[in-house]
């Protein structure tokens, strides 16, 4: 064991030695691609390549929903949730600090091919504004809007429109999880009518829709539509700065594989949930920003090899989303495979004798080609 | 077959063909040599080879090579045990299927053991194996039985004669009945990584439906120690 942390130590150190170790104590070679910096806010470019820790509680108070799968299980075995610090997500970091809230919300749009970590880019930029006090709309995942739905009801408030309560309610519990604090002090602008007998006054806090929606599924896609529409107002008055983090774009402004009754197939400008969203990824309001990932794996009728935001977004979504910011994201470089190669072994993830070897680290880079997701799926069952 | 040396090499090294053939032969000619996998002997200088390896050296320059089959890897993390209990879960050819399962079955292993080491007190940390090819190894040495039955019909009676296997006998029972047991008593939503993962970890400890097989047939093996005699070979 002794041995492995000296050649680990020389390893890491050849990769990272243009690097100051200021907060890193020279004893533990553990620490050479950790950082013990745990806010969001103060990550720099030295903190390039290091993985830094969520604690477990605002784990689950941050990501209800929205983590990878994968990236949940590590957190299981493990018991700590470790992200990598990356160039993509200092860059937007940097520009959602310098962005003035006054100016009309800009869209980023995170792109990249299969695997190479966009929905944790997203992720990183999400616990960076919840920790600023921003109020966060994260869509995990939009593709769980446009298939797989099992009950589509037609909409009692536009008869064109289909409503669907299922994914309206699982959304906004999770909603519920991370923003209760925003939920209490907000009020509602105007009156909305639920039905018959229910309604909710000028004045009540938006916590009250939440739970109508909750309570009445019935009504769960209606309440979605109040909420966007309030805090959107809202943050365009200044009350709160917003941030609408939306996972797998591509989706809204695709097909959907969902049917009516009569088989008549349903485009995505007929869902209700959809039509708000699209609202909300308009640049008309103020006092936030819009951030976006595109992604393949989950999306309808689009080729696997297709993933610049031409392809996979279409003619009508670009031209819905322009103008936005492109975020390109890569594989790992030299220095994030040697991080993160050191800490599956650190964790004890790499069990195989000669995983530790230097074979065995060269056969792991050339054959994950350095890219995240395959290099996660290759040192599990090693 | 353009050998570079004489026809009377060929036609010495020709094998005498039998009237029956058997199923399993090679249609190689004798000359042929087997492929080399392993990166380590070509990158030793020549002063370190030994004699033999030297001769063998010289006689690839000369004679032809076989095919590689697929299954050979020049890969340092390939097992030749886990490549033949691969083969064995594979059903109609689908290899990659049953590559995946395999390797989804040692993850699960390890994230287990892993989840009980990081629960453990200290002083019992060095006690739990994280290890998933080790657990593995192991559990299917503990599987493998020492003595079998063989069926020997001698005065129109068949009898059940306790008989010594070979090694490659032995990792074949141990396996076979590993995934025969995993296949039929699982509940039907249970996918079989879980399963198998589960089996593996219980044989491993000495416990569980296969080591009980095993002990099954040592158990009929020893009662039917009398006839112990009817084997011929």
């Amino acid at each position: 064991q002794l041995d492995r942390g000296c050649a680990l130590h020389t390893a890491a150190r050849a990769g990272l030695s243009s690097v100051p170790t200021r907060d890193v104590p020279a004893e533990r070679p553990r620490a050479v691609f950790h950082t013990s910096e745990s806010d969001p806010a103060k990550h720099t470019e030295q903190h390039e390549g290091r993985l830094y820790s969520i604690p477990l509680e605002e784990v689950k108070a941050v990501f209800p929903h929205g983590l990878p799968h994968r990236f949940q299980q590590q957190i299981q075995t493990f018991h700590e949730a470790r992200v990598m610090v990356r160039r993509p997500a200092l860059e937007l970091l940097a520009y959602l600090r310098s962005s003035n809230l006054a100016h009309p919300a800009v869209r980023y749009v995170i792109y990249g091919e299969r695997g190479t970590g966009k929905t944790m880019t997203l992720c990183h930029v999400v616990h960076y504004c919840w920790r600023q006090g921003w109020l966060v709309l994260h869509v995990p995942d939009a593709h769980l809007w446009v298939k797989n739905c099992k009950e589509l009801l037609q909409s009692s408030y536009n008869k064109d429109r289909l409503d669907q309560p299922l994914q309206a309610s699982v959304w906004l519990k999770n909603f519920k999880t991370s923003n209760e604090r925003f939920l209490r002090e907000m009020k509602t602008q105007k009156k909305y009518t639920w039905g018959k007998r229910e309604s909710t006054e000028e004045g009540r806090p938006l916590g009250e829709v939440v739970e109508q929606g909750l309570a009445r599924v019935r009504s769960a896609s209606d309440a979605v539509g109040v909420l966007l529409r309030e805090v959107r107002l809202q943050s365009h008055r200044g009350s709160c700065r917003l941030l609408v983090a939306v996972d797998s774009v591509n989706a809204l402004w695709g097909q959907t594989t969902l049917r009516r009754e009569d088989k008549s197939p349903v485009s995505p400008e007929e869902l209700t949930l959809v039509h708000n969203l699209r609202k909300m990824l308009r640049n008309d309001w103020s006092g936030g920003a819009i951030v976006t990932t595109l992604s393949q794996t989950g999306s309808l009728f689009k080729p696997s090899s297709a993933y610049t935001p031409h392809e996979l977004l279409g003619k009508e979504g670009f031209d819905a989303l322009d103008p936005f910011v492109p975020i390109p994201v890569g594989n790992y470089s030299a220095k994030e495979f040697e991080s993160c190669y050191g800490y599956y072994l650190e964790r004890k993830w790499l069990q195989h004798e000669k995983a530790h070897t230097e074979d065995g680290k060269a056969e792991l880079q050339f054959l994950s080609g350095s890219n995240p997701r395959q290099l996660d799926r290759l040192a599990g069952p090693l | 077959m353009a050998t570079p040396s004489a026809a009377g090499l060929g036609r010495r090294l020709r094998a005498w063909l039998p009237r029956i053939m058997p199923v399993r032969w090679s249609r190689y000619n004798p000359s042929y040599l087997e492929p080399e996998a392993k990166k380590e002997l070509y990158q030793k200088p020549l002063e370190e080879l030994t004699d033999e390896e030297r001769e063998q050296m010289e006689l690839k320059a000369v004679r032809p090579i076989k095919a590689a089959p697929p299954t050979l890897s020049s890969s340092v993390f390939s097992d030749p045990m886990i490549s033949k209990f691969t083969n064995m879960m594979m059903k109609s050819g689908n290899k990659v299927l049953a590559r995946s399962l395999m390797s989804q079955t040692l993850e699960a292993i390890k994230r287990k053991q892993l989840e009980k080491y990081h629960k453990a007190p200290e002083n019992e940390k060095e006690t739990i194996e994280c290890n998933p090819y080790v657990i593995f190894h192991q559990a299917l040495k503990n599987c493998q039985p020492i003595i079998g039955l063989s069926n020997i019909t001698k005065g129109g009676k068949t009898y059940q004669v306790p008989v010594p296997l070979t090694d490659n006998r032995k990792r074949f029972l141990a396996m076979k009945w590993m995934i025969t047991e995993c296949r039929e008593n699982k509940h039907r939503r249970m996918m079989m990584p879980e399963k198998l993962s589960q089996e593996l970890l219980l044989a491993f400890n000495n416990e569980g439906p296969v080591i009980k097989k095993k002990h099954v047939l040592h158990k009929m093996a020893e009662a039917n120690r009398a006839y112990a005699h009817f084997r011929w070979w």
